[in-house]
Formats: C-alpha cells, structure tokens, sequence
C-alpha cells in the first residue's frame, strides 16, 4: 500500500457511519443530566450520553458510539 | 490502550491464520460475509484476507448504513438543507453521497447551512445556542446508532428545544439480511456477524441464520484478532457440520442485548411499512420512522418533501457489490470514473464502503494484476 493510500484510508474513517465503538474511560460524572465526560486513549474527550449502561463510576470503561454508551467493557458475558 | 493493544498481536494472528489454514480442505472453496462495512474496512486496513488460505474467500456484505441509503432520500436531505432558516446536521460520512444533483457537500459549497456532528447530541446542542435556526438532524444507521438519535430526540423534547426535529433514516439488519438469505443465487457458507448491532439487539437475534436458513453465524469484534478468531469460529462450525449462531465478542455483547437501547428504540420510533435500500430495492418493515408521539419532531412532517424514488445511475453497480455478486473492483467504473474523489456510487464514498476500502488500500492493482 502506498503513504497516500493509506493515508487516505486512515484519514475519513467516519466512526459513526463505520458501526465503530471506541472504549472511552470515564473521568468525570454529571449524573442529573446523564451525561458523563470520557476522554480516548489519544487523549481525546467528549460528553457521553450514558442512559443505556446505567449508573456509572469514575475510571469505568465504557463503547461509546455516536456519543452514547452502549455497552460496558468488560469480561466476558 | 486495554482491549485494543492486545487484540492487534501479529504473533497470535500468525498462530490463528494457521489454525484457519488447519481448518479447510483442501480445494474446496468456502464463501463468508462479513455483514458489516465496519470488518470489511478492519480487513483491509489490517490485511486480514492476505494471512487466510486461498480456500477462503471473503464476501462483503450490505452493513454500511452510508452504502445502502438510496439516492431519493439524499435528494430529500438537500431539500431540507437548502431552505431558508435551516441548519442540516449529519454525520461525516453522509456529506459527499450522490444525490441526483449533487452531493450536501456540493449544497453546502453552494450556500446551504450543512454542518458535519459526530453525535446527534452534538446537533441538539447547535439547536439549542441558535434558537433563531431550525435544526434538522438526519440520521442514518442501524440499531447501533439509532438509541443515540432516540436518547437525542428524548431530551429535547424533555429540554423543549423546540427548533429541532430529525430526519430519520434508521435501518434494521435483520430484513436485508433476510433478503439477501432469500436469494436463490446465494452462494455463502456462513456469515460474521456485526458485533456493534450486536450489542444492542443481542447476539440471539441471528438466531434465525442458522435456525432457519442453516448457515452458521458467528458475531465478531472489530479488532483484527476478533476477526481471524470470528473466522476460526465459523471454519470450524462448517468442519464439524454445526451450524450455530455464536458469539466472538461476549467482551461487550450479550445474549439478550441492551433491554434500555431497545426500549428507547420501541419508544421513539415506528417501523415503516417498507423502505429503498440501494442494491436490494424495497424491503418491508427495514427501516424506523418516528413514532406518532414523537410527531412533532419528525422533519419529514415538519416540511414537505418530494420523497421520490430516484434510480442509481446506470453506470453504477453498486447493488451487485453490496449483495456480493461482483467484486469491487468488477464493476465497470470502479477506480475509473468512480473514485473516493469524484464517487458514482455509495460504496465508494464511505471507507467502510467495499470499493473505498478496496481502492483506499490499493488492492484493485494487485486483483487486476492476478487476474490478467
């Protein structure tokens, strides 16, 4: 594979479109509006809807897709 | 980085390549889908089908939600964006799909208000700091996506931020699945299936893969050891004449699936009696609309649209590659005409997309090259 190519091919990666989930840790809770902060092993963060994995604790690793947790990560189920 | 570090491990990706290489005989083709455009771009980017034995070939199947949306509805979009007053919020991906006329990358260059959003909250939020706006979320995805569009759609009507309304466009991987499964020129010795749907409708939800079409199924992870493992699962069901649905990615997906997604799903949408998928045409109850109750945030009753049904240019195979019929880099404008710059088709625009992947990974050369 050529630098442009892959380039190209790791650059637009839509995460949404892509039915991609990242692992994110949580690092702070706003538990009135359900909402908690993640931040990304690259050290990213954003605002995670969190209804769909209940209540949650700081350090907690949760998939996020399209800014909501769906799922915890975890041991096998 | 915990749960992706260790799942990349070119060592133990030899070891289960070969394990996979244990598992065929020899000369005898077997064909599996990968459902989801998300494990075809993590084969290519990771070159997974390179470390697999000849005997296997890997068939790329209708799970990109940007592939499948068919040209009439992007008409639509562009519709919605170009009126005066209105914000058009999509996710990356949906910006450079060919509408009849044009893409909403085109629209946007031309003046309308159409602003990228990596979540639909992300689109709550523009509604909510410009009042002055009406901002219409369109949103596109399966069952992974659409709890996060329902959750949105919850909270602003619980926050009364009443200039924002949804353009929905979520789809179901259980009809075209069965479509696909239905056609008589199926050609499939078992299907990995997508294991971020999984998550949410549960991995007993393919049950009737193997129930009642006797193909196994394996649910997978996105890593490239999730995949070769998923791969393994699947060659050894067919070794030992098992057909099962089986899950790869019990880390994050159970059997049930997440009982408040799909609660919030029943909620806030309504199936739709059929809906246009490229490639497979129209399937009966595969797509979400917004339930009654949540009316009056449905943009597609907040303002009138053509809803016409727009056929894909003729040139442009992409329904053949989307079934697995034909291979990218078979159909007759791939890489020509039909370039991730300057896309014909769907399949070429999103990098899940299997021309994309094909033609971002450089592998159309070496196909050609093999066959000529």
């Amino acid at each position: 594979m050529t630098d442009r190519a892959r380039e190209r091919a790791g650059a637009e990666v839509c995460l949404t479109c892509g039915d991609v989930a990242l692992p994110l840790r949580v690092v702070s809770l706003d538990a009135d509006r359900g909402l908690a902060r993640c931040a990304g092993a690259d050290c990213h963060e954003e605002t995670v809807e969190i209804a769909l994995v209940g209540p949650v604790a700081v350090g907690e690793e949760l998939l996020v897709h399209a800014g909501t947790a769906i799922a915890r990560v975890g041991a096998d189920r | 980085m915990r749960y992706v570090d260790e799942f990349r491990d070119a060592g133990l990706a030899r070891a289960l390549a070969s394990r996979i290489a244990s598992l065929v005989e020899p000369g005898r083709r077997r064909k599996l889908m990968e459902v989801c455009g998300g494990h075809t771009h993590t084969i290519y980017r990771y070159a997974i089908d390179e470390l697999l034995p000849a005997e296997i070939e890997l068939v790329h199947g209708p799970g990109c939600p940007v592939c499948v949306i068919p040209m009439g509805r992007v008409d639509d979009a562009i519709a919605i964006a170009g009126r005066d007053g209105v914000t058009l919020a999509c996710f990356g991906d949906m910006m450079r799909v060919p509408g009849s006329a044009g893409s909403l990358q085109e629209a946007s260059a031309a003046g309308a208000d159409v602003r990228v959003v990596y979540s639909p909250l992300d689109a709550l939020r523009i509604a909510r700091e410009e009042p002055g706006r009406e901002v219409v979320f369109f949103a596109i995805g399966f069952e992974t996506t659409a709890p996060s569009t329902a959750l949105t759609l919850r909270r602003a009507r619980a926050e009364g931020v009443a200039n924002f309304s949804c353009f929905c466009n979520h789809v179901l991987i259980e009809p075209p699945l069965r479509a696909l499964l239905d056609s008589p020129d199926l050609d499939l010795d078992g299907l990995i299936g997508p294991g971020h749907v999984a998550t949410i409708i549960g991995s007993d939800a393919f049950g009737f893969v193997a129930a009642e079409y006797g193909r196994p199924l394996v649910v997978s992870g996105f890593e490239p050891l999730d995949l070769l493992r998923s791969i393994e699962m699947a060659m050894l069901q067919i070794a030992e004449g098992r057909c099962a649905v089986e899950n790869q990615y019990g880390r994050v997906v159970a059997g049930p699936g997440n009982a408040a997604a799909l609660a919030v799903i029943d909620e806030v949408f309504a199936p739709r009696p059929t809906f246009e998928w490229r490639g497979l045409g129209f399937i009966d109850s595969s797509a979400l609309g917004l339930a009654d109750d949540y009316a009056d945030l449905d943009a597609e009753r907040r303002f009138p649209l053509a809803g016409a049904r727009v056929a894909d240019p003729r040139e442009c195979q992409c329904g053949e590659v989307l079934t697995g019929a034909i291979k990218p880099w078979e159909c007759r404008v791939f890489g020509t005409a039909c370039t991730p710059e300057h896309a014909i088709g769907t399949c070429m625009v999103s990098p899940e997309g299997a021309c994309a992947a094909y033609y971002n990974y450089g592998r159309h050369t070496r196909q050609r090259e093999a066959v000529g």
